[in-house]
């Protein structure tokens, strides 16, 4: 518009906004004007006074209909009729203010869920890793075949070798920059404690690769990566403050990583992360000649980071990588026969790694249910409420308000309900995380992982989005049966509530019923979850884990190069330990139960194996004598380990009942002999079998033991073990013992993971019990708000016959009779609901065991009792109201209108 | 009584804008005019007029005073501003084309 119109236009305008009466006062009389002109133009032709009025406001054509009109010629008006039906929608909300409380309440909950569920869901898939570039950073890793049969299905995120890595740096074209890795933890100390930290030997180009430059100081030299220059370390931001209280002459000092002596050269910034590999500290790689023979390339311990070039891709990448590791395959057909690479962003790498897919998306579709349920509810109502203000909105259409005006102050109303809803939902969101985040602590990633989770602008987004969506699904409904109303039946339906509209009626039970059939599902599944876990934690641990304390140490530095050295140190911190006050008995142990322990594959004395797959591979420990009696692993032949099992005396071993059920079935073990494969142990001798024991849980949930054996410590004594004691109270109360005991032996090793026993399965569940928590609680909201729902509807039924139950009542029907015919009608809906509900749950067990494979819970009693369940909930939701319908007094109710 | 064709959309604008350039009028006046200008032609009922006129001055096409009639009344009225008056000029043009074209084609003959 041209400046020179503004001058007419901008008056107008603000004279509309903030002078709005004063502006309607004129529009008023400049119409009265007219209509008194045109009634003395009819009187002067001869009518009467009231013929000539009556005639000129004929002519007008409804004077308030044509005000309305003129008020929309103001291109502000739409404004006006907001903060109008803002104003309006406020007051109404503000006067029935249980069904706003519901309603806001219902949909806090259903928001709030959904919002919790995806920060964490917007955490593990839609994070770029802090780093320039993100997309570009790759992570390249070994490829092969989970087992031969199956050349399809692959581990692609396995380790690469050093000389597989030199040779992939040389030949591939794709990438700007390649950088190796061993991610490994270390122990420091120095400082006031030793600790061991996650960390990373790295070559010189990783923080190049990377794209990032260290907050002060500098990052590793090219030479670096020679053996005896190696001796710099790069803390991160994080260890600088926690163990050097973020001391500012930290560069130049010296400190003991594994016990070698490190210079500090470089402090990395807070917000360098590289999820999912965690490192606190970074030393230099030094890819040693042992490594780089050819026979090096059967050893991967390696992870290989890389940045594409400008303008190629990671499928060009993947490409190039998929030949090369080909061509050194077929040089290199000993160590590298069926070994491909795989090429991921990090990104793509990170969500693979965490492998969170299937719990997510139980939780999503559980969340989303929940905020279904509650959408549905809102609409139900919204229904009720709307049918009691169908006469306001006829007389207002009648007053000449537009249908699509009236209709926008619908939508307003649930805007307004949503955004409430919606606001408070959020607030749920973040009590919800700051309630649930401390509970990922089940392993460091779970830890770190909690730490990217907030609700970020991209999750603030998606709840918006879902907040519209909600309106405009709980919106929909009485709009739609509002736009099918007639005026004229509006005035009359008011009049006698006898005759209802069914079809108001069938969108309602069809909510409910709705409603119901989703509670059931999500009912059924919760259940299974939660089942699963308890199952899992009630199955056999195989030990005793009450008042049991465990630590892991691992032994660094020089001085412990001789396995003599480890037997002693651990065999005086179990003297120290066991002479304790309070403790029952010690031990040390290579691997916990529950923990995964390592497998070694085995000859087994009168057990020829034919092909070479069939190897027998079975889980091992190597225990100190007290071990059986620590854990209370119950001995159930021969004999224990004692000290003299040593490694000057015969070799011994003990097995588990599973491995002498299959390997000796209806023999007896004891005196047999078992040999580690040569492969994984020179010059070994066999083993003769002293005892039996029995079955232990190598992880949580195990539903068949594996067969397993126990090798004496002492006779092969290793550097990582783990402490374990056996107290008489309180475990928890002997850990600064436990500590000291190492510390009174070697001060500068570190002691970590200091957790009961009880803790380790617990934390071996991997967020199990979480998600069944989890999924029980919103299964529970589910429930509790369509509980709500048929209340609502009931009693809104109950109060549209009153009348009719008054006739009843006045005709001599009993109080247990309409109490009976109100809660049969009820139930009707309930039983329906129910039934679709289970029906659609038969499928729970199917679709749950796609997702998650070790799933074995039977869940047929679960999803029996569910119906139960909402039955009960169900009958309760409908006695209230049938009861309080039952107290009516027949002469009010036929009063009543 | 047979509906008098409804007015061709737009026009009234056209002829509201019309009938203000020949002089500033308050709405009962311009309801008479417009009567009056176009014979029965043309009916444009007192509903239509009062939405019509305020859009045109919401549109800043006329502007409108409140003045004293010669009864002595209050009454609004509307006159043509600077920029409705190019507008008009504008307007009416293409209604001359449209209106030519229309009636030429309108009087082809038929072979």
């Amino acid at each position: 518009m041209r400046p020179e119109r503004w001058i007419y236009t901008l008056p107008l305008r603000l004279r509309s906004l903030f002078h709005r009466q004063a502006a309607d006062q004129e529009l008023d009389e400049e119409l009265r004007y007219h209509v008194e002109l045109k009634t003395q133009q009819y009187l002067n032709q001869g009518m009467s006074q009231q013929e000539a009025r009556r005639a000129a406001l004929l002519e007008m054509g409804g004077v308030e209909k044509r005000k309305e009109e003129c008020r929309d010629a103001r291109p502000v008006s739409w404004l006006q009729d907001l903060l109008q039906d803002v104003h309006f929608g406020l007051r109404l909300l503000r006067k029935s203010p249980g069904f706003t409380a519901v309603a806001v309440l219902t949909l806090a909950l259903g928001v709030g869920a959904n919002t919790i569920i995806f920060s964490v869901v917007n955490a593990v898939m839609y994070r770029k890793p802090p780093l320039p570039e993100p997309d570009r950073v790759i992570v390249v890793s070994s490829s092969s075949a989970v087992d031969s049969s199956t050349p399809d299905r692959v581990y692609s995120q396995l380790p690469v070798s050093g000389p597989d890595y030199l040779d992939w740096r040389a030949q591939s074209s794709s990438f700007s920059g390649m950088a190796a890795a061993e991610f490994d933890s270390f122990t420091i100390s120095g400082g006031s404690t030793p600790e061991r930290a996650s960390g990373a030997r790295v070559s010189p180009e990783f923080f190049n690769v990377l794209g990032v430059v260290p907050a002060f100081g500098r990052t590793i030299l090219a030479g670096e990566d020679q053996p005896g220059h190696d001796q710099v370390v790069i803390l991160s931001d994080e260890l600088w403050k926690s163990e050097f209280g973020g001391d500012q002459q930290i560069l130049g000092r010296l400190l003991k990583i594994n016990g070698n002596p490190c210079t500090v050269v470089g402090v990395m910034s807070p917000g360098f992360r590289l999820p999912p590999f965690l490192a606190k500290l970074w030393i230099p790689l030094v890819l040693s000649h042992g490594n780089l023979r050819a026979t090096g390339r059967d050893d991967r311990y390696l992870r290989i980071f890389a940045r594409l070039k400008p303008g190629v891709n990671v499928r060009q990448a993947g490409a190039e990588m998929a030949t090369i590791a080909q061509r050194i395959a077929q040089a290199h057909p000993n160590t590298n026969r069926g070994w491909g690479a795989g090429v991921m962003s990090l990104q793509q790498y990170s969500i693979a790694d965490m492998n969170a897919g299937p719990p997510l998306a139980f939780l999503m579709a559980a969340v989303a249910f929940v905020l279904l349920i509650a959408c549905a509810n809102i609409a139900n109502l919204l229904l009720a409420r709307n049918s009691a203000r169908q006469r306001e909105f006829t007389i207002r259409a009648v007053l000449g308000a537009g249908r699509l005006r009236l209709a926008r102050q619908l939508l307003t109303e649930c805007l307004l309900l949503s955004f409430t809803g919606g606001c408070l939902g959020i607030l749920v969101g973040y009590g919800g995380l700051h309630a649930l985040l401390p509970r990922f602590n089940w392993n460091e990633d779970a830890v770190v992982l909690a730490k990217e989770v907030t609700i970020d602008g991209h999750v603030l987004g998606v709840t918006l989005a879902i907040i519209l969506v909600c309106s405009i699904f709980f919106g929909l409904a009485p709009a739609l049966q509002f736009s099918r109303g007639d005026a004229s039946n509006g005035l009359k339906e008011g009049g006698r509530g006898t005759t209802i509209s069914r079809e108001r009626h069938r969108m309602q039970r069809l909510l409910v019923g709705g409603q119901l059939a989703l509670s059931l599902f999500l009912l059924v599944g919760a259940s299974m979850f939660a089942g699963q876990f308890i199952q899992e934690m009630r199955a056999n641990a195989g030990l005793n884990p009450h008042n049991m304390l465990t630590a892991s140490v691992s032994l660094r530095g020089l001085e412990y190069f001789q396995p003599q050295r480890q037997r002693s140190f651990y065999e005086s911190v179990l003297r120290r330990l066991t002479s304790a006050p309070g403790v029952q008995s010690a031990a040390v142990t290579s691997d916990l139960p529950f923990s995964s322990p390592d497998s070694l594959p085995l000859t087994i004395e009168n057990h020829a194996v034919t092909n070479a797959g069939e190897q027998p591979t079975c889980g091992h420990f190597a225990v100190s004598p007290g071990f059986f009696a620590t854990t209370q692993i119950p001995l159930l032949q021969g004999r224990e380990f004692t000290a003299s099992d040593n490694a000057d005396s015969v070799p011994v071993a003990i097995v588990n009942e599973a491995f002498a059920r299959r390997y000796f079935p209806g023999e007896n073990p004891i005196g047999r002999h078992i040999r580690i494969d040569p492969a994984h142990r020179t010059s070994e001798k066999p083993s003769e079998i002293v005892g039996i024991t029995g079955n232990v849980n190598e992880y949580l949930g195990q539903a068949v033991p594996r067969p397993e054996f126990f090798e004496p410590f002492l006779a092969r004594p290793t550097g990582s073990m783990y402490l374990m004691l056996r107290a008489h109270t309180d475990p928890a109360l002997f850990s600064d013992r436990l500590r000291r005991a190492v510390w009174a032996e070697d001060s500068n090793q570190a002691v970590t993971d200091v957790r009961t026993m009880e803790r380790v399965i617990r934390d071996s569940s991997a967020g199990d019990d979480l998600l069944a928590e989890l999924m029980g609680a919103f299964a529970a909201s589910a429930l509790l708000i369509a509980a709500i729902g048929i209340y609502g509807v009931l009693s809104y039924l109950v109060g549209q016959r009153t009348h009719e139950i008054g006739i009843r009542m006045a005709l001599g029907a009993r109080p247990d009779e309409v109490l009976l015919l109100l809660i049969r009608n009820g139930m009707k809906l309930v039983a329906t609901g129910a039934a679709i509900g289970f029906l659609v749950s038969l499928t729970l067990p199917k679709v749950i065991a796609a997702g998650f494979n070790d799933f074995r819970f039977h869940a047929a009693w679960v999803i029996a009792l569910a119906p139960v369940v909402i039955i009960i909930v169900g009958l309760l939701a409908c006695y209230i109201p049938a009861r309080r319908a039952t107290r009516v007094d027949p002469m009010i109710a036929l009063r009543y209108e | 009584m047979s509906k008098p064709s409804d007015l061709v959309q737009g026009t009234l604008d056209l002829l509201l804008l019309k009938i203000l350039a020949l002089q500033p009028l308050n709405g009962f006046a311009i309801s008479l005019r417009l009567k009056q200008v176009s014979g029965d032609v043309l009916q444009v009922s007192d509903g239509s007029l009062y939405p019509a006129l305020h859009k045109l001055e919401q549109e800043g096409w006329i502007t409108a005073e409140w003045k004293t009639t010669e009864n002595n009344r209050r009454a609004k009225f509307y006159s043509l501003t600077r920029p409705g008056r190019k507008h008009l000029e504008k307007e009416a043009d293409n209604w001359g084309r449209l209106a030519a074209a229309i009636s030429h084609v309108v009087r082809l003959k038929e072979t």
